[in-house]
């Protein structure tokens, strides 16, 4: 049987160009559903309109002004939630105590869907700013926590032998030792906990639909049955979300490029 | 810290069986001091108390809900929409996640649309998808079919992607029937790794969902959250929030039982 990439190598397509087909479809088949009549225009707006949308998204600076807002509130929780987590994490990881009296409270808590605690804080701290930002430190605090204390405990034991040996500190252990070796497995933690705080971002903005961001402006277009606009804003969503994971792991790859040379 | 404060708290090594059950007990301590710390706040009333209703209270309210049946009716609601939405979404994801993987040309025509639509945050799409559904059952079904299905289809296919070689030489050499490479060799090599994916999908159905009924529903856990909201009824707000966070943890946690006793064979 011959492969529909061989069929396409023959036409003079590449192998990519396969992937490719799917997408277009999908857009033929979102445009035709566009020009069948009103009932069909009011889900499906055509792709002229999104790009006319996108347009004047950008010239009313809508699109910038939420974007930068939900941007600064998905780093700021990141920032705090994930500080906390780190600390927590690293408590959790060098003290038996702490762990055994806070980890299954932690382990608990981590349970509850953060979104079903949206009602909890908008009772508490009102429908603002503040409440949003809860959320999204929780969302990159929960995994954080969980990240830096496996990171930690799953660090080779030779390794800690070498620091008995040296008779170094508990201090130079930390410093020397278990932190280099574990802060690669972290980072992937927050990598992870980047993508939860986008999301959670997003989510909190949808659900408490007051003050700016790209999750209110997403409600305000369905209150209003824009289509175009929501297209608009969820393809950036993903586009945005994708670019902050791949920003940080550029970083990370930079950051560590010298495991590769160690481990080779 | 000191040999002697481990002692004293019994987290020193002494006796295995004495020191884990010793670990169990200490294992409540940190849930009961936040109950106890939280009736103790609420009974100083240095919050109104509309805000932060006692441990009792929320019992109270509890029971109340679950006499007058209105709790095991969101509760059927939510888990219902959860079980068929994530039923057909896990199942189609395992199908094409295998199917992606095995097969050349489906990847090649499948992947790039694929790994596009699952940059999207599911919980970005419920507006979309209340454009295109309405406020209806469907909406919230599709919604968890949609949290499930990618979660699950993408570590089916990088489960059944990472199948050794050397597994498939094997089954090679002798000649097996694919009947059996199936049955012997694929299913159990993809097994553990797509049933951390189940889990994993199976949280984030749970998360979309109380989120989707949360903003529009007529019924479910979220929508009776939602009401406590809007009514300020806070120890209605919490009891939803204490059974979501179970629901969740108890459903983990036998997934999690299911990785350690079904997969045992992979350790020995």
């Amino acid at each position: 049987m011959r492969s529909i990439s061989s069929v396409l190598s023959n036409l003079g397509l590449g192998r990519r160009a396969v992937g490719l087909i799917l997408p277009i479809l999908l857009l033929l088949g979102w445009q035709y559903m566009s020009t069948r009549g009103a009932s069909f225009a009011y889900a499906f707006s055509s792709i002229s309109q999104m790009q006319e949308a996108l347009r004047e998204l950008i010239a009313t600076g809508d699109l910038q002004v939420n974007l930068a807002s939900s941007l600064q509130r998905a780093l700021t929780g990141l920032a705090i939630g994930g500080t906390f987590g780190l600390v927590l994490g690293v408590s959790m990881a060098s003290s038996r105590i702490i762990d055994t009296s806070v980890g299954p409270l932690y382990h608990i808590l981590r349970q509850v869907p953060l979104m079903g605690l949206v009602p909890v804080f908008s009772l508490w701290l009102g429908n603002g700013d503040t409440a949003k930002l809860f959320i999204v430190c929780l969302s990159a605090f929960f995994p954080l926590v969980l990240a830096t204390y496996e990171s930690l405990r799953q660090v080779d034991g030779k390794f800690l032998e070498v620091g008995n040996v040296l008779k170094l500190s508990r201090a130079q252990q930390f410093r020397h030792i278990l932190l280099p070796a574990a802060l690669p497995n972290i980072f992937t933690g927050v990598s992870f906990a980047l993508a939860m705080a986008w999301l959670s971002t997003i989510g909190s903005e949808i659900l408490f639909n007051a003050g700016a961001g790209l999750g209110n402006l997403m409600m305000n277009a369905e209150m209003a049955s824009r289509m175009d606009i929501l297209v608009v804003v969820t393809i950036l969503i993903g586009v945005v979300g994708y670019l902050l994971t791949f920003v940080l792991y550029r970083i990370t790859a930079y950051l560590f490029r010298w495991r590769k040379v160690a481990s080779e | 810290m000191s040999i002697g404060i481990r002692a004293a708290i019994g987290l020193n090594r002494v006796a295995g069986r004495v020191h884990y059950r010793q670990l169990k007990l200490a294992a409540f301590v940190s849930p009961v001091l936040l109950l106890l710390v939280w009736g103790w706040v609420s009974h100083l009333q240095l919050i109104s108390p509309q805000l932060l209703a006692s441990p009792l209270e929320v019992a109270a309210t509890f029971g109340e809900l679950l006499s007058s049946g209105e709790l095991q009716e969101h509760l059927t609601k939510s888990l219902s929409r959860l079980t068929l939405g994530y039923s057909i979404g896990a199942s189609a994801g395992l199908l094409f996640g295998i199917l992606m993987a095995l097969s050349r040309n489906v990847e090649a025509l499948c992947a790039p649309l694929f790994h596009a639509i699952r940059q999207i945050p599911t919980i970005a799409l419920i507006p979309i998808f209340i454009l295109l559904l309405g406020v209806d059952e469907s909406f919230k079904i599709a919604i968890v079919i949609k949290a499930s299905f990618f979660t699950v289809a993408l570590a089916a296919y990088e489960a059944t992607k990472g199948v050794s070689v050397n597994y498939l030489e094997v089954a090679r050499v002798y000649k097996l029937p694919w009947t059996t490479l199936y049955g012997k060799v694929i299913i159990p090599a993809i097994f553990p790794p797509v049933l951390t994916g189940l889990r994993i999908a199976f949280a984030r159905s749970w998360t979309v969902l109380v989120a989707a009924e949360l903003l529009v529903a007529d019924s479910g856990l979220g929508q009776m959250m939602q009401m406590g909201r809007d009514m300020f009824r806070l120890d209605i707000v919490l009891v939803g929030v204490v059974l979501t966070g179970l629901i969740g943890f108890c459903i983990d946690r036998s997934f999690k039982w299911g990785e350690s006793h079904l997969v045992r064979w992979r350790v020995a």
